[in-house]
Order: structure tokens, then sequence, then C-alpha cells
């Protein structure tokens, strides 16, 4: 089992300053799943329960010279703490100029005052005069099954929902989650067929809502789903504030729908290409929240 | 409640409010210029959590909120129509109602986004009496809030100021000398003995408690600090220090800024009528008012009723 790849100076930035700092706010220990072509960070796959992320980079978003190898279909799964990668990072950024080159892989070492080697992921910068090496600790890789059964999950959640609306005003929507959260823990989430979105908090004293209207439609408004009603969903608002923090990633857009059979609220992010209006496909990143039972 | 709302769909009071961004990003509450800034205002009192439910009754000339502490301490927020953008009023009794001032100040706050300018509509009764609320700046988003309301506490000295005499007992003082003058008074606490005396003309703050502090204020000595002094004989009662406090201490900054006074009438009974007045500037972007323009301001105001401490007659 092995992995090497250099990550590049956007590689560096896109995770340090953005998705590491969003994906930490999910939950401290991550999968990450490395293959031929991607990289993805996975919450709460195997678990399921809670807010199930998934970020997906293609190899060239993130690395160059991009070298893996298992006996799993060069497949390699292990969790670790993201805070321990983001503080890596930070300083691996801070150290190293453009110029150096920032190297990551995956080695066994002996940990001090232990007889057993341990699996760490390895940062080296090495600069013009020096070179600095940060050993991440992680997870015991995954085992052939277990890479098996997160594949299965992750080829279960990325099944979208049919219809998606997009809301770009994100700062509005988050200032007002911000405040909504305080009154309740439910939220209703309405999504309309004409692009509606609606937000919805209630307590004894006070209603509180949000309508978001002439939004955009992704996938079809078919017609069969639920007559002309729309969808009108009940999620938990940890979960909601808590996928809104997505938004340190800086997303262009947020998609919300609701998957067809798989009872949850699925928000896909969508990343711009730097100075354009062009979808970057190098990255993918959604949530799913699952679905409150309306009659608890 | 009114029974003029329930044979119309007409509800008792539509109106806007623009400009309700600001007051939740400033740090104090005291440095409002917006009307839903006064609503701050009122929170701020020293033991506010023992407040009743404020009152929010509303008439032709606009909408006065009303909270009380027990039974000694009233504050009246006077909202009039001017200030509003919109004011459509149908109801033939004054409607009043009850609504959690919390509640009322949270949602208020979330219509506010910083960066945006927002113009709210107030609707009283939604179908189930409730004070409605919806923000009406834009096309594609709105937010909106039903807040329940109840059937009012009756006040328990629902408010009946009679002026002393006949020429009624008043001196304006700046707003920042009071302020001053009552955080002062802060160190011997309890009870404070307001006096106003004609001769010489002059206004005496005093406190005992841990230890004697007496404020004076006199006409003649400076002429910035009082003003308008109306007073043809002496009268001197105790107030709570507490009440003096809350109907002092949370004075807007611009009131201050403006070098503003406030205006002090005592009552018979000895009843202390506290009124600031406050100007309400209009929607304005801010890099307008650095300029050094100032918009046409409007101005409302707060009045503040204290009862003096009981007697002992022997």
């Amino acid at each position: 089992m092995k992995f090497k790849a250099f990550l590049t100076e956007n590689g560096v930035i896109l995770l340090e300053r953005r998705f590491i700092p969003a994906l930490e706010k999910m939950g401290k220990i991550c999968h990450v799943y490395l293959t031929k072509d991607h990289t993805f960070f996975l919450h709460n796959l195997l678990t399921n329960d809670g807010v199930q992320s998934i970020a997906q980079f293609r190899k060239d978003a993130l690395f160059s010279d991009y070298r893996i190898s298992s006996q799993n279909e060069d497949r390699i799964g292990f969790s670790l703490d993201l805070s321990l990668l983001l503080r890596a990072l930070r300083s691996a950024a801070a150290i190293s100029s453009a110029m150096d080159r920032l190297q990551i892989k995956l080695v066994k070492k002996l940990p001090p005052n232990s007889t057993t080697p341990m699996p760490f992921l390895t940062f080296e910068t090495k600069g013009y005069a020096s070179a600095v090496i940060q050993d991440i600790p992680i997870s015991k890789p995954l085992s052939r099954s277990q890479v098996l059964e997160l594949q299965t999950a992750l080829d279960d959640a990325q099944e979208l929902p049919r219809t998606l609306v997009g809301v770009s005003e994100l700062d509005r929507m988050l200032h007002f989650v911000e405040k909504m959260k305080q009154l309740g823990d439910v939220m209703g989430v309405e999504i309309g067929k004409n692009g509606e979105l609606g937000l919805k908090v209630s307590s004894s004293l006070v209603t509180l809502g949000a309508e978001f209207k002439r939004l955009m439609i992704v996938g079809e408004d078919n017609e069969d789903s639920n007559g002309d009603n729309g969808m009108n969903v009940l999620v938990s608002m940890k979960h909601f504030v808590k996928c809104l923090q997505c938004h340190l990633a800086k997303p262009d857009c947020a998609f919300y729908g609701v998957g067809s059979q798989s009872g949850s609220l699925t928000v896909v992010f969508q990343f711009f290409v730097p100075g354009s209006r062009q979808t970057d496909k190098s990255i993918s990143f959604h949530c799913r929240l699952p679905l409150l039972d309306p009659g608890s | 409640m009114s029974s003029s709302s329930m044979d119309a769909t007409l509800p008792d009071l539509v109106c806007q409010l623009d400009n309700v961004q600001g007051f939740c990003r400033r740090s104090h509450f005291c440095s409002l210029e917006t009307p839903s800034g006064f609503l701050m205002i009122l929170i701020k009192f020293d033991g506010f959590h023992h407040f009743r439910m404020p009152v929010i009754e509303l008439s032709e000339h606009g909408i006065v909120l009303i909270v009380e502490e027990t039974g000694c301490l009233q504050a009246k927020v006077y909202l009039q129509k001017e200030l509003f953008v919109k004011y459509e009023y149908t109801a033939e009794a004054r409607p009043r109602f009850g609504v959690s001032l919390g509640l009322l100040v949270d949602c208020l706050n979330t219509f506010s986004v910083p960066g945006h300018s927002s113009m709210i509509e107030f609707r009283y009764p939604g179908p189930d009496m409730q004070l409605l609320l919806k923000s009406i700046d834009s096309l594609d988003a709105c937010i909106y809030a039903e807040i329940r309301t109840r059937i009012p506490d009756t006040m328990s000295w629902d408010y009946n100021f009679e002026p002393m005499g006949t020429t009624p007992l008043s001196f304006t003082v700046k707003s920042s000398a009071l302020k001053e003058a009552i955080d002062d008074l802060e160190w011997p606490g309890s009870s404070i003995k307001i006096t106003v005396q004609p001769n010489p003309p002059s206004v005496t703050l005093r406190g005992e408690g841990h230890g004697d502090l007496q404020i004076d204020f006199l006409y003649y000595v400076n002429t910035d600090l009082l003003a308008a002094f109306n007073c043809d004989r002496e009268v001197s009662h105790r107030y709570k220090y507490k009440f003096l406090r809350a109907a002092t201490s949370n004075i807007p900054s611009s009131v201050v800024k403006d070098n503003r006074g406030s205006k002090i009438t005592v009552g018979r009974g000895g009843i202390l009528k506290v009124q600031h007045l406050v100007s309400v500037a209009r929607a304005t972007h801010p890099h307008i008012d650095s300029a050094g323009y100032q918009p046409p301001s409007r101005i409302a105001y707060i009045e503040f009723f204290v009862k003096p401490e009981e007697v002992d007659d022997d």
C-alpha cells in the first residue's frame, strides 16, 4: 500500500483556507479515501446518523505527481483528525514559499516510546536550506471489506434528488438561519417546484420563516412527484446549521433538494472556476441531512 | 379584543418601517438611531427580567410600547406614525396587546441583514391575533414572523399623570449631565431624594446610604445645564435609585451627542416624568452620513414614569 504525491499550491490553498475549515465543522474525524483519480473526505458515511458530507476532488485539483497503489484496486481509506491536518497544512503553508514542494505520503513509523509501528500521513516541505517533516497520526488503513463498504455507501450517497433549487444569496441565508436557530430544534424546509425554497421554525410563541423565490432549478420539475405542492420536510436545526458551515469552503451557490427515496435533504454546493461562471468539475461537495419524522 | 377586526378582513394596522438595519450591529443598544432601536433601549432596563410582558397600543397617532416594573416604574416609547413609511390604521377602538419583548427584538434582529437596508411591514392582527412582520424590500426573498400576542395584563397603575397645581413643575436638564449625576449616585445607593426649589432656582439630588452624596444643579451658575426651569414652590420626594437609573442609564448616545436635554416633570403625588427626545435618522447610506449630510430627522420620544417611595406618615 503506497501513496505519495505533491500538493500543489492551489491544492494547499483549497484545503487550508476553504475545505478543511469547513469540514472540520462537520466533525473532527473524517474518512480520507484515496482512489486512482480522486481524493474524498467523507463524514458519517458508515455511521448513517448525523449529517453526511462528501467532498470529492479530482487528483489534479490538489496534487501533482500522484502515485497510489494498493492491493485493493489502488484504493486506500483511513480516518484522521482534521484539526491535525489543518494544523500541518497551515504550518507547511507558512514555511514554504511558492518554489518549495510539499510532499505528502503515507508512512509507517515507530513512534517514540512504542515498539509497534504506526501509520502516519507525512508532510515534507523541502526548502532551499531546510526541510520540515510533519507526521499526522492516522487510523489503521481500512480493510478490504471496509473499503468496499465505504465505496458502497459513497455510491449510494452520490445519488442526487431529481429536482434541486439553487440559492446564491448564501450570506443572507446564513445570517437568517443564525438567528433562527435560537427559536427551535426543528427546521421545516419546503422546496417548491417553481424554484422556491422555504425555511420555517416555530415555537409556541413565534413562527419565523424565510422564503426564497425564483431560484434556479436544476433537474426535472417532474409532475408525478407530489402534485404541485412541492416537498415539505423537517430536519434537525442542529444539522441544518452544521451544513451551512460548509459555506466556509466558499461555494458560489448551494442547491437544495429532497432525495426521492433515500429520505434526506441534499445540499449540493457549486463551485465556479475562478473568474468564470463555469462550474468547476474537479471539485464536488455535498451534504445529506437525515429527515425527521413529522409525527415525532 | 377589538371587535372591529372581526367583521372585516382588513387588519387594524398595516405599517411599514424602513432602516431597521443597524441596531443589531452596534454593540451597545444605546447608540440606536432606528425606531426599532427603542425596543432595545427598553430591554436594557435594570431588572428587565421582572418586567411584565410589554403592552403595545395602536392608535391613529402611532404605536406606543409600554413596559412596567413592579408598579413603580413605567416606560413608554412613542413611535409616531410619521416615523413610518406607510401607516394605515383602521381600527375603531385602540387595540392593545401583550407581546414578548425579547421575541420581538429577536425577530427584528432577524430582519436586519448587515449591508442591506431593510423595510419591514407590521400587520395586526393576523388570523390568530398574531403580530405579523414581513420584509418587503426584495421580491425574491422574504422573511416573515408571526408573533403570538396575548391579552394584556391590566396595568397596575394605568398611568394618569396629572400636573401639580396650576403651573407644572418642570425643568430641562442636559441629558448627559443627568445621566452622569445618576451614575455618580450609585455609590450611596438605595434611595435618592430629589428637591426642586425656586429660591435659589435649583435642583438637588441627594443620596443617603453608605455615605451621603449631594449633587446640585444651580440654574444661575450654569445656564447650559438647566433650562426651562418652572418651579413656584419647593418640592421634595424620594425615589428608588434603581428606577432613576433605569430611566436615565439607557439614554441613546445620539441624544448625548446632539447635546439634547431631558425634560423632567414632577406630577401630583410626586410622580416623576422623565422625557427623552430621540431623533431617528431616515434610511441613508452610512457614507452619506459621514460626508456631513444630515438627513431630515424624525423625532420619537421615550417617557419614564417613576413613582416616589412611600412616605411614612406619622
